[in-house]
């Protein structure tokens, strides 16, 4: 039972010192955090029988508690701590989906364009990539707006805690996700070429 | 697309959306005007809308269609190591694949300098790639390497050779005992021969300072041409152990205890062989050993296994807390035997032999005094030897116990049986299985308790809570309540003590009676209910193991425990800090621990019952 944390006041400081505006202390929390969470991650999978998924939310969560000092922490380093292990999510699955997509085609003997790719081999991890592109598109014209879809696909949370994490309501959350997923199908579908 | 036209786009859709067919169309018709292609794009921005939620796009979280990725990512990284028919590895040549291991792949290979067949294991690399582990591995290897002993399969080289790190050891054409045992229903003498050998591995093994950690049928390997015993995997035990752990604990340090029964494939019933302290994490030494092959003993006697529960919490509650079930209640063996055995299953090591020579010195002399090709009878039902005792009340006397067991045994078979079971009666220390009732029930103790449990998701409740009667493995992010209710009054004292730490003295957290819970008395009327915590939950730390509940009912107020509710109080939650109040209530608890309570589990609650006028029970809560 609850009496003696382990000490975890590092991280607890980076994250202070991050969410106080201080972009090195993300530097260093970031290997720390994508480690945890991968760890995590494979250990979920290995666990888990045939048939579950991975709980996104209870890894992050899982996480939080083993990384965090929860004595110390107020709750907007909650919110930032989901916000940047959705962003670490994106990045290991990414990491994993594209050593797959390599490992595929031999090993990158030779590279194909992942429009080529995609059209011989349907491939969830091609599919993962080229979202992911497409949400750095998203990103780079309205940077919100990706954040939710970041958080909300990567990072496995609902719309109530998107709004708790971006401080803005519920609505608004919706609004930009409507908005974001039709922009993000229209790419992928090519169905509204610029 | 300018930012400045994506809020454009963005500010038209957003309303547009929320308005249907005719009314939207005419309010993007407004809004756009005569620029067609803004038109154009918004329309097509609520098309794929429209597509979209239709066709669920992106509604799942990319972890579930992810995770398989990572699984087959790293399949792929295993598949690496996979060696050919033919293909040369350093000075070896492969001849085919054994199998396959936690730790790695088996190949039967050539040794081309000194042509010999030989066993070659190649470490998968996530074993390999911890260097900490390797470290060890290599040390422990190079011991084991040196030991020189018959039944110790012979390693022969370690080293790398492509980034692959392997192992070349002795072949043995042969099986392991556990498929032997798969076939065969073992006599006395087999059983005999073959634990005799174990133990002179265990003996040299112990010798050099390396206990194996892992005695179990499946590491003693029968050879086929002359029946020769070989104890496999000396030094990799530790390994194996760690491997899995790496996968299933947090806490590097933290043992196999949890780590068997979680990591899939892992060669699940390990945790059958394990003793008491391994099976607590507790320091362990040679004489974990010596547990483990008393558990093999039993096994090869009876065809079953001692200790053996629903869910492998549950067999760790026996391991810990149960007696097994008499030898001689489940097959005719001599009385010698079942001294044996139950002294190698001592629960305590200090009760154990200690040393593996000790305990081969007494199954040799059992050996030479047995007719040795007798056939091992099982008996079906307990309770037919069980109905013999009754009429056997003999008196037991210790010194000359060897002396009379022998001239029974030469006897009769069923004389020897009986005399077993005097010796079982006379020698164990530990109290009446909870299946027999007391002889005299005048006064009683009676407790039940049942758990709820809430799970917990982002820091908040999740799905409804569900109460079950007794233990089960917790999650982190569950948190539970507990239920306490008796037919009679008297004092309640809960107290948790923390999951054991061999370094440490343990830690006692007074849960029951607090300033906030039953005004901080211990009294408890008939049939009064206590939720421990009333309102919230109790939450685990992140320290994995598994803690004791004590609950501890008792007629008359305890001294003892009155003296620490002072510690119940919200700064230190309840954590008993004085080191002489704690060594007063670990006595407390240890000493009356020994006298455990008969329970009875339904669907729904446990009921306890204890004789006497004080109830004493540690109810283990095991967490990740």
């Amino acid at each position: 039972m609850k009496k003696n944390p382990p000490p975890q006041h590092h991280i607890t400081q980076l994250l202070a010192e991050w969410s106080d505006g201080n972009q090195a202390a993300l530097d260093e929390l970031y290997p720390l955090v994508y480690d945890e969470l991968h760890r995590l991650a494979r250990r979920y999978m290995s666990r888990e029988r045939k048939g579950h998924t991975l709980q996104t939310t209870a890894l992050i969560n899982e996480a939080y508690v083993r990384l965090v000092d929860q004595r110390n922490v107020h709750w907007a380093n909650r919110s930032h701590f989901f916000a940047i292990s959705a962003q670490i999510m994106r990045r290991i699955l990414i990491d994993h989906a594209r050593r797959h997509a390599y490992a595929k085609r031999g090993g990158g003997a030779q590279q194909v364009s992942l429009e080529e790719a995609a059209a011989v081999t349907p491939d969830r991890s091609l599919e993962l990539i080229r979202l992911d592109e497409a949400i750095k598109s998203l990103s780079e014209m309205d940077p919100r707006r990706g954040q939710v879809v970041e958080l909300r696909y990567f990072g496995g949370l609902n719309n109530e805690e998107i709004a708790g994490v971006l401080n803005v309501s519920e609505n608004t959350v919706t609004r930009d996700w409507n908005m974001a997923r039709a922009w993000l199908y229209q790419q992928l579908t090519g169905s509204g070429a610029n | 697309m300018t930012p400045e036209r994506w809020q454009q786009v963005s500010r038209i859709f957003k309303s547009a959306i929320s308005l249907d067919g005719e009314a939207r169309a005419q309010y993007v018709a407004g809004q756009c005007g005569v620029d067609e292609s803004l038109r154009n794009e918004v329309e097509k921005l609520i098309e794929s809308h429209q597509r979209a939620s239709d066709e669920k796009f992106i509604e799942g979280v990319a972890a579930e269609d992810g995770a398989a990725l990572i699984i087959a990512d790293d399949k792929s990284g295993e598949q690496q190591s996979a060696l050919n028919k033919g293909q040369q590895f350093g000075s070896y040549v492969i001849l085919g694949a054994l199998g396959a291991g936690g730790m790695g792949e088996v190949y039967l290979a050539k040794d081309s300098r000194l042509d010999r067949t030989i066993a070659l294991k190649v470490l998968s690399p996530d074993v390999s790639s911890d260097k900490r582990r390797m470290q060890r591995f290599r040390q422990e290897a190079k011991v084991a390497s040196s030991l020189n002993q018959p039944n110790i399969l012979t390693i022969f080289e370690f080293g790398e050779v492509d980034g692959l790190t392997f192992l070349a050891t002795e072949y043995i054409d042969g099986q392991t005992l556990r498929d032997y045992l798969h076939g065969n229903r073992l006599k006395l003498g087999e059983i005999l021969d073959i634990t005799i050998q174990v133990l002179a591995a265990l003996d040299a093994a112990h010798e050099a300072h390396i206990v194996h950690r892992d005695i179990k049928p499946e590491n003693v390997m029968i050879r086929r041409r002359d029946h020769v015993v070989k104890v496999l995997d000396f030094g990799l035990a530790k390994l194996t152990e760690k491997r899995s752990s790496v996968l299933t604990d947090h806490d590097a340090d933290s043992e196999a205890a949890t780590a068997v029964k979680t990591a899939p494939g892992l060669m699940m019933g390990t945790i059958h062989y394990m003793s008491p302290e391994q099976a607590q994490s507790h320091a362990i030494d040679e004489r974990t050993d010596i547990w483990s092959t008393g558990v093999m003993v039993y096994e090869m006697v009876t065809g079953a296994i001692p200790f053996k529960g629903a869910t492998s919490s549950h067999t760790i509650v026996q391991i810990l807390e149960k007696d097994p079930v008499p030898l001689s209640q489940r097959a005719k063996v001599p009385a010698e035997l079942e001294r044996i055995v139950l002294k190698a299953m001592a629960k305590s090591p200090d009760d154990r032999y200690q040393t593996a020579k000790d305990m081969l010195i007494d199954l040799r002399s059992l050996k030479r005094h047995m007719d040795v090709d007798a056939e091992i009878l099982r008996t079906s039902s307990p309770t037919t030897a069980r109905a013999t005792v009754a009429t056997d009340e003999t008196p037991h006397q210790p010194d000359k116990s060897r002396v009379v067991i022998y001239a029974l045994i030469a006897m009769a078979v069923v004389t020897a049986a009986i005399f077993g079971i005097n010796i079982w009666r006379s020698s164990r220390t530990r109290t009446n299985p909870p299946t027999q009732p007391p002889a005299a029930p005048v006064v009683e103790r009676s407790l039940t308790y049942w758990i709820t449990v809430q799970k917990f998701r982002n820091g908040r409740p999740y799905q409804q809570p569900f109460t079950q009667p007794g233990e089960m493995i917790f999650e982190a992010d569950y948190q539970i309540r507990v239920n306490i209710r008796s037919p009679q009054s008297g004092y309640l004292y809960v107290l948790n003590e923390g999951p054991p730490d061999a370094s440490a003295q343990p830690e006692f957290v007074v849960v029951f009676p607090s300033s906030t819970a039953n005004n901080g008395s211990a009294f408890l009327a008939a049939e009064q209910l206590v939720q421990i915590p009333k309102q919230t939950w109790l939450e685990f730390d992140t320290q994995q193991g598994t803690e004791k509940l004590w609950l501890v009912f008792s007629e008359n107020a305890v001294p003892e425990l009155e003296a620490v509710k002072t510690f119940a109080n919200r700064e230190t939650r309840g954590l008993i800090t004085d080191p002489a109040q704690n060594k007063v209530v670990q006595n407390f608890l240890t000493t009356h621990s020994a006298t455990k309570p008969a329970y009875d589990r339904n669907a729904t609650l446990t009921t306890l019952k204890a004789p006497g006028k004080l109830l004493v029970y540690a109810v283990p809560l095991e967490h990740h």
